[in-house]
């Protein structure tokens, strides 16, 4: 199992790619992702569960999910469902809500499903921006950038 | 767990002043040590209208702050809000790694029982 973060040069937008191959046919593995009884079983960090998970799977369906964290803590996101293309493709935005219920800073999410022999390669983008206004500027990568000054604060 | 450090203003702040190559070079300098303006427009064919107009944005995402002193207004790197910016990416890289764990844990079990029960699934 090979993880990778990185960040695609795309035209349009920033993004941060989660590569896994996972051991089970694409239809699975599309399932899982969407139906909520499924969701609810794997969605979240090791040692949290879901508690509340609403999803309307339809492009422009809502989407809301409660994570309790092992010290008992709940964490609330939300999204919208920009396409559902089964079994490869799902689009949704994402964000976390603050205390008061208010989502944060909203990610456009590609999960995109592909056949690798018996297996499925999930593929995750994470566009960091919703509009190019929010990123003025698409030469380069930040995520070097950000790693190099991550190094800089440990090493200073 | 993810992002409570940072408002999603100063987040967004962040990124975009870092999403153009003179400011990230101008920070890269500056992780060296302080700069005057003139010194850091040395390196670039650019004016020094050009350099201050991006020295506002880093400094407007606080990412650097400059000297009191009239004459010589030195840029510093001020690396808390990079910080924040990583931590953010790395909460969610690890909120995705893990749930990827489970959900291959998850399909794993599924395809184990539905074998069992001659391939329901």
């Amino acid at each position: 199992v090979v993880v990778t973060i990185d960040v695609a040069e795309d035209t349009t937008q920033r993004q941060l790619v989660l590569t896994r191959v996972i051991d089970a046919p694409r239809r699975l593995v599309f399932k899982a992702w969407t139906e909520p009884e499924q969701v609810a079983r794997w969605w979240g960090p090791q040692g949290f569960t879901t508690t509340f998970c609403d999803m309307d799977i339809r492009p422009g369906g809502k989407f809301r999910f409660c994570m309790r964290s092992p010290s008992g803590t709940n964490h609330w996101k939300r999204g919208v469902y920009r396409e559902i293309v089964a079994p490869e493709r799902i689009v949704f935005t994402f964000a976390w809500e603050d205390a008061a219920g208010n989502p944060g800073h909203e990610l456009l999410t590609t999960v995109m499903l592909t056949e690798h022999g018996t297996k499925t390669k999930l593929t995750l983008h994470q566009a960091l921006f919703e509009t190019v206004e929010g990123c003025d500027d698409h030469r380069g990568g930040w995520t070097s950038c950000l790693e190099r000054f991550a190094n800089y604060m440990t090493t200073e | 767990m993810v992002q409570r450090r940072m408002t999603p203003d100063r987040l967004n702040r962040t990124f975009a002043a870092l999403a153009d190559p003179t400011r990230r070079a101008i920070l890269a300098r500056l992780a060296s040590g302080d700069a005057s303006v003139t010194e850091l427009a040395e390196p670039f064919a650019m004016s020094l209208p050009g350099i201050s107009k991006h020295l506002k944005v880093l400094e407007r995402a606080g990412l650097i702050v400059r000297g009191r002193e009239a004459q010589w207004r030195p840029c510093r790197l001020e690396p808390r809000p990079l910080k924040g910016a990583a931590d953010w990416l790395e909460h969610y890289r690890r909120f995705w790694e893990e749930s990827f764990d489970r959900l291959e844990g998850y399909l794993k079990d599924l395809q184990g029982k539905g074998r069992q029960r001659g391939r329901n699934n």
